[in-house]
This record gives C-alpha cells, sequence and structure tokens, in this order.
C-alpha cells in the first residue's frame, strides 16, 4: 500500500470515526448537562427565539468595540469564509463529499478557490502575528490556540501546493494533503476547534440566559 | 568479434541522403522528447551507434506489448533503427521453436557477453516454477540466467516492470517484476497496459543511439516519457480549470469534452505520454475517445480503487461502522453528563 | 502574385490550447528579428484535442513559398501567411505523418544543401567525366 492509498483507506476512516465519536461525545456530553437550577424571577421568557436572536447578533460587533476589533474581526470573517468556500466549493472537494453524501452541489472555479486559499492563508497567519505581539492575546493563548490554528491552516496550505504543483509529485502531496486533513479531523472535537459544532450551541445559550435575566441582547 | 556496422553507415549503404539523415534525427528527436536543439547532438550519436543485439523474454504476459510494438515497428522511421538492433530471440515473432530457439538465445548471449539488450513482459511467478516455464525452464531461472550477461534490461509493460494483472490480488501465482529479482544490472521499467509503441522503441534508440541509460524517476521509468502526469498534458485541462466536468459519459459535460476527473480519471496520478504521443499514429488517446485514464502504468493500478471512482474520494468502508462511531460518541456523552450532573449534585448539597 | 490569406485570429473555438501557442510564435518571431536565434516547436510535444491543429493550421495559413523533399518518404516545408513561420510536416515511406513542427526562422535547414551531399554529387559529377 503506498501512501496515497493509506491516507485514502485506513487514515482518513480512522480520523472519520474519531471526528464523529468526539463530536457527539462532547455535543451529548454537554447537552445532558443539568441546568443550574435559577429561583429567580424570569424577566421575559427566554426561548428559542431568544437563543437565534443572539446566534445572529453576536455576529456582529456590539459598537463600543467596533473600531477596536475591527481588524482581527475582519481577517477572521476572511479565513472562516475563505475556508468555508475552499472545502464545501471546491469541485473535487464536493466530489469528496458526494462520495459518502451520495449528491453534490455548485462549485466554483479553481482559480477562484485558490485566490480564497490564499486569502484565508494570509488572514491565517496575519491572526497569528497579532496572537503573539499582542501581550494580552500572547498571555491568554495555550498549545491548543497554536496547534489548532496549525491543523487548520496545514491543509489549506498543501491543498495550494497541490494546485501550483511545489515540492513533491501530485499522489504524494495529495497523500500529505488528505494525511493533514485527517490530522484536522481527529483534533477537531477536542480543542478549540470543537467551537465549529459548539460555537451556535453556546451562543444560544447565552441568549437563552441573557433574556430571562432581562439584558439587552 | 567482427565490428558490427554503426547506423550510419547502414543508413548511407541504404543511399539515404544527408537530407534524409536530418529529416531521420528530427524525427528521432520528437519521439525521444527531446528538444529540437538536440537534434544535431542526435545525428553525432545515431552515426556512431552499433547494432545491438536484443533477447526478449516473455513470462507471464497477454502478448500485448508486443501487439502494440508490432504496431509500431513495421511501417514507420523506427522501422530503420530496427535494422540497427538484431533481434535475436522473440518466442512470439521468432520463426525457430524448441531448441533451435533457445539455441538462438544462448548463441547470441555468447557472442554478445556483456552487451546485449534483455526485454522482458511479463511478470515472473514464484509461487511455484511450475506456473510458467518456457522450453521447460520456469520464468525465473530463465531470466537470471540470460540476465547474467546483458547490459541492461528492460521491462516492458505493467507486469514485468509492476507485477501488472497477474500481481493484482490475490496474487495466486506469487507474481513479481523484473526489479524485484534484477538487482546488479540497471532496469528501465516501460510500464503501461500496453506501453505506448512509440515510447518502446523510443527507450531502445535512445539506449543504442546513446549508449547510456536514460535519466530515470523514482520507479526505474523515462523521465522523458514519465516525466508528466496525463492530467498536466491534457488537452482538457482547461475544463478541470474552469470546474467544467463530465458527470456521465451520456450528458451535455461529455459531448461538449468536459474534463473526465468526476468519471474517475486517474490522469492527475498517472505519469505517461499518451496525451501528446497518443495512440494509432497519433490518432487519440482515451481521453480524447471520452473515456477516464485507468492509470495502466502506475504500479497496482488493477487494484488502485474502482475505475469510476474519482480520485479525491475516500475509501470508507460502510457506513454501519461510522454509525458504530457515533453511537459511541452518544455512549461517551451519556457518561461525561452524569459524571457531570453528579459533580453538579454534590455541589449544591455541599454549597 | 498571391497576397497571403489572413484568417483573423479570435480565441480558440475548442479547448483553448492553441492561444498560447501562437503567442511562442510571436515571442520565437522577436528572438529571430533580434538574435536572429531560429526556433524550432515540435507539435508532437503539445496537447491538443480534436481539431484543434488543423484549427491552428488554418489560422497561421499559406504564404508564398512551399517546397516538396523525397528523402525518407516526402516532406513538405511551407511557409505560413506569416513570414518566417514555417510549416513542416515529414512522412515516411508509408506515407504516414511522423513529424510535425513549426519553425521560426529565414530558412528551415533542411532546405539548404548538405555538404556531405555535395560532396557525394561532385564525385558523382566528376566521374562524369570519365
Amino acid at each position: 500500500m503506498d501512501l496515497l492509498e493509506f491516507a485514502k483507506g485506513p487514515a482518513l476512516q480512522v480520523a472519520a470515526y474519531i471526528l464523529v465519536a468526539g463530536s457527539i461525545w462532547r455535543l451529548v456530553g454537554i447537552l445532558l448537562l443539568k441546568e443550574k437550577p435559577d429561583f429567580s424571577e424570569p424577566r421575559q421568557s427566554g426561548g428559542l427565539l431568544a437563543a437565534l436572536k443572539v446566534i445572529y447578533t453576536r455576529s456582529f460587533t456590539a459598537s463600543p468595540f467596533k473600531r477596536a476589533t475591527l481588524y482581527p474581526k475582519m481577517m477572521a470573517y476572511v479565513m472562516h469564509l475563505g475556508l468555508f468556500a475552499v472545502v464545501f466549493l471546491f469541485v473535487p472537494h464536493i466530489m469528496f463529499f458526494e462520495g459518502f453524501l451520495g449528491f453534490e452541489w455548485p462549485g466554483l472555479p479553481n482559480s477562484v478557490i485558490f485566490f480564497l486559499g490564499v486569502a484565508a492563508v494570509v488572514s491565517g497567519i496575519a491572526l497569528l502575528v497579532r496572537r503573539i505581539t499582542n501581550p494580552v492575546l500572547r498571555l491568554i493563548s495555550n498549545f491548543d490556540d497554536y496547534f489548532s490554528w496549525f491543523v487548520t491552516l496545514f491543509p489549506i496550505v498543501t491543498g495550494l501546493l497541490i494546485s501550483v504543483r511545489m515540492g513533491f509529485r501530485y499522489e504524494t502531496l495529495l497523500a500529505i494533503h488528505i494525511l493533514s486533513v485527517a490530522l484536522l479531523m481527529i483534533w477537531l472535537p477536542f480543542g478549540k476547534l470543537g467551537h465549529t459544532f459548539l460555537v451556535f450551541v453556546t451562543r444560544g445559550t447565552t441568549g437563552m440566559v441573557f433574556e430571562r435575566r432581562g439584558a439587552k441582547t | 568479434m567482427k565490428k558490427r556496422p554503426t547506423v550510419g553507415e547502414i543508413l548511407q549503404a541504404k543511399g539515404v541522403s544527408r537530407r534524409g539523415f536530418l529529416k531521420y534525427c528530427a524525427t528521432t528527436a520528437s519521439i525521444l522528447a527531446l528538444p529540437p536543439s538536440m537534434i544535431p547532438r542526435i545525428a553525432e550519436a545515431i552515426e556512431n551507434a552499433r547494432r545491438t543485439s536484443v533477447i526478449w523474454l516473455s513470462f507471464q504476459e497477454c502478448t500485448g506489448c508486443t501487439e502494440s510494438l508490432t504496431r509500431s515497428a513495421s511501417p514507420t522511421v523506427e522501422g530503420l533503427i530496427f535494422d540497427a538492433i538484431s533481434l535475436d530471440y522473440h518466442h512470439t515473432l521468432q520463426a525457430a521453436a524448441g531448441e533451435q530457439a533457445e539455441a538462438a538465445r544462448h548463441a547470441a548471449m555468447q557472442e554478445n557477453d556483456g552487451n546485449y539488450l534483455v526485454l522482458v513482459d511479463g511478470s515472473i511467478p514464484l509461487g511455484n516454477p511450475g506456473f510458467s516455464t518456457i522450453a521447460g525452464i520456469s520464468n525465473v531461472d530463465m531470466l537470471k540466467e540470460t540476465v547474467a550477461g546483458a547490459a541492461a534490461v528492460v521491462a516492458i509493460g505493467s507486469c514485468a516492470a509492476f507485477g501488472g494483472i497477474p500481481g493484482a490480488d490475490p496474487n495466486p501465482t506469487g507474481a513479481v517484476s523484473v526489479m524485484d529479482l534484477v538487482t546488479d544490472k540497471p532496469v528501465i521499467n516501460v510500464p503501461g497496459c500496453p506501453p505506448i509503441p512509440m515510447v518502446m522503441t523510443a527507450v531502445l534508440t535512445q539506449f543504442l543511439t546513446f549508449g547510456e541509460l536514460p535519466e530515470l524517476d523514482a520507479l526505474s521509468r523515462p523521465l522523458a516519457f514519465y516525466g508528466q502526469t496525463i492530467h498536466d498534458r491534457c488537452y482538457r485541462r482547461p475544463f478541470y480549470e474552469q470546474g467544467k466536468f463530465a458527470k456521465t459519459f451520456d450528458d451535455e459535460g461529455a459531448k461538449a469534452g468536459w474534463c473526465l476527473y468526476k468519471l474517475g480519471c486517474k490522469g492527475p496520478t498517472t505519469y505517461n505520454a499518451c496525451a501528446t504521443t497518443k495512440w494509432n499514429n497519433g490518432t487519440s488517446f482515451p481521453i480524447e475517445a471520452g473515456h477516464p485514464c485507468l492509470g495502466c502504468s502506475e504500479p497496482n493500478f488493477w487494484d488502485d480503487g474502482g475505475f469510476y471512482e474519482p480520485l479525491s474520494t475516500g475509501h470508507f468502508d460502510s457506513g454501519e461502522k461510522l454509525a458504530g462511531a457515533a453511537a459511541a460518541g452518544v455512549a461517551l456523552g451519556a457518561v461525561a453528563a452524569a459524571a457531570g450532573r453528579r459533580r453538579q449534585a454534590k455541589f449544591m448539597k455541599e454549597g | 502574385m498571391t497576397t497571403p490569406q489572413h484568417v483573423p485570429i479570435t480565441a480558440s473555438p475548442f479547448h483553448g490550447n492553441v492561444r498560447p501557442l501562437l503567442n511562442e510564435v510571436l515571442h520565437a518571431l522577436d528572438k529571430l528579428l533580434e538574435t536572429r536565434e531560429a526556433t524550432t516547436i515540435d507539435l508532437a510535444s503539445l496537447p491538443f484535442g480534436p481539431g484543434e491543429l488543423e484549427h491552428l493550421e488554418a489560422l497561421l495559413g499559406t504564404g508564398e513559398l512551399s517546397a516538396k523533399l523525397d528523402a525518407l518518404g516526402s516532406s513538405s516545408i511551407r511557409e505560413t501567411a506569416y513570414p518566417g513561420v514555417w510549416w513542416l510536416e515529414h512522412r515516411n515511406a508509408f506515407d504516414e505523418i511522423v513529424g510535425r513542427y513549426l519553425e521560426i526562422t529565414h530558412t528551415p535547414e533542411i532546405l539548404s544543401s548538405q555538404d556531405a551531399d555535395i560532396i557525394a554529387g561532385r564525385a558523382h559529377l566528376e566521374e562524369q567525366f570519365e
């Protein structure tokens, strides 16, 4: 078995098991926790609507912080949207998903994907530089932050290398790319990358709690 | 030993003019995939190249490689270079049989000791020597005996180069490739199922012309022909870049000649010259005929997943195991939550 | 004298493999004018889709001069509508095309009489006096 076969077969398979089991483990573990009893009178009836409202409003910065966070916020958006497009709108990737989902969706031309991939990497690097140079950010950063950054950016970089044919031969690069994705899949449920599936859960919970307390959201 | 005539002398004797010779060198450069600026060098080398003895051994094979080769050899310029080799043994093509044929092989080996070329098509079974024999000699014995005095060995076709179809899972005969057995002589792999006729003759031409081994890749394939992927030289590549793919063999995309990646084309991982040299005297190649590349010049192409499965597809064995993983996740989550609830209750009680 | 026919160069209706080649020819012409250095492009080494080679040939058109060579099969050497750009086709004894080239040069080398042939021919002529 060559490296590519290993990457496409066992490596991806094991990574998929870990991704699915790990993500569900963490979600179920959190959702089944008993709610902390709140004996106070609810100010407003916190419900699903409140959750959705905060999920939406927290997507933008509250006005007092707008100036201060404009740069990292923009970079983060570029990185996340770029990553989304690269993962889900690159045609060979769609074929990958179609392989087990059984359906497809329209993609973008390779040149657009390439541009978005480069934008994602550049903004990712900009955010890392900010994390290292900003003393407060550096203080609150741990291994998880740096490793999560690495496993996210590495697959994009290897993917871009394939399209420009740099370094190794295509099949070797493809194998490295798939292995880098497997690494991302394995790490995703356990570190801060868990926000992939937790972000809206936590935000919604915050919304419901705040609504109940009568906070302006 | 009588000095064999040079190719230049052979051509001169045939009354070929210098212009004809230049034309010949130009087409040779083209076949060898050398830049036209190399033509003077080729002219010089060809003039001084000497006639070489060639022994062709056929083991576990289908004769497709020989069929392919003869499509090239008879009518074209390579026919001329075949005036410059002496094919002393090829049990499919030669008239002699039995003892007589074996005698020809031994005579060629003795006369040209250390200088002859051995060409092999087919894989060699190690499971049982009786699986494949010629004149009562097992393939492995004949290979070892013949290679001993050879200058180099050329493994023709994917079976000789990598084990090929006889070596496909579960490999009932224990088939191995030439380079698995020959370690003390230079081995040139010319894989393909079959290899492109022009490529086979060109590799011979190159060896005969320059008297040296061509530059090889990690799998011992000549870089001149196996240096680039089908995908890199494919005329449908612009469609790949535009994200235009045929989804079935009869949809609009297929009719418009769009990229066949989605139909399982192995072009991106296949190193061969089909996209430019093409087949049947430059008529077309599989992708031009509307079929994805199978990757036949790559090791284990037969076992390398489905022919019609896109390269980017992962090999997941079943959804059941994934469902099992999900169930395991639920169980782990429930246990974690229960532990959390217990901690919570304890905290509430103790305050 | 017939005027060379110019076919307007538009985007290739096929797979877009013709345009980059025309660009290469353009650069080769610049090189020829500046350094007098000739360029040969082996058309067999380039990817062409169905009909693209014919499209290229039509685009380049036919110029003022064409020659036939009869050595190891026939060959045609033809200047295209673009002076300095030559279309060469070599055929073998069975009339099959074995090589196609674009030469960007003042005169393709194969048109010139070769010294080896001149020497042989001169010797032959001398024999006529004996």
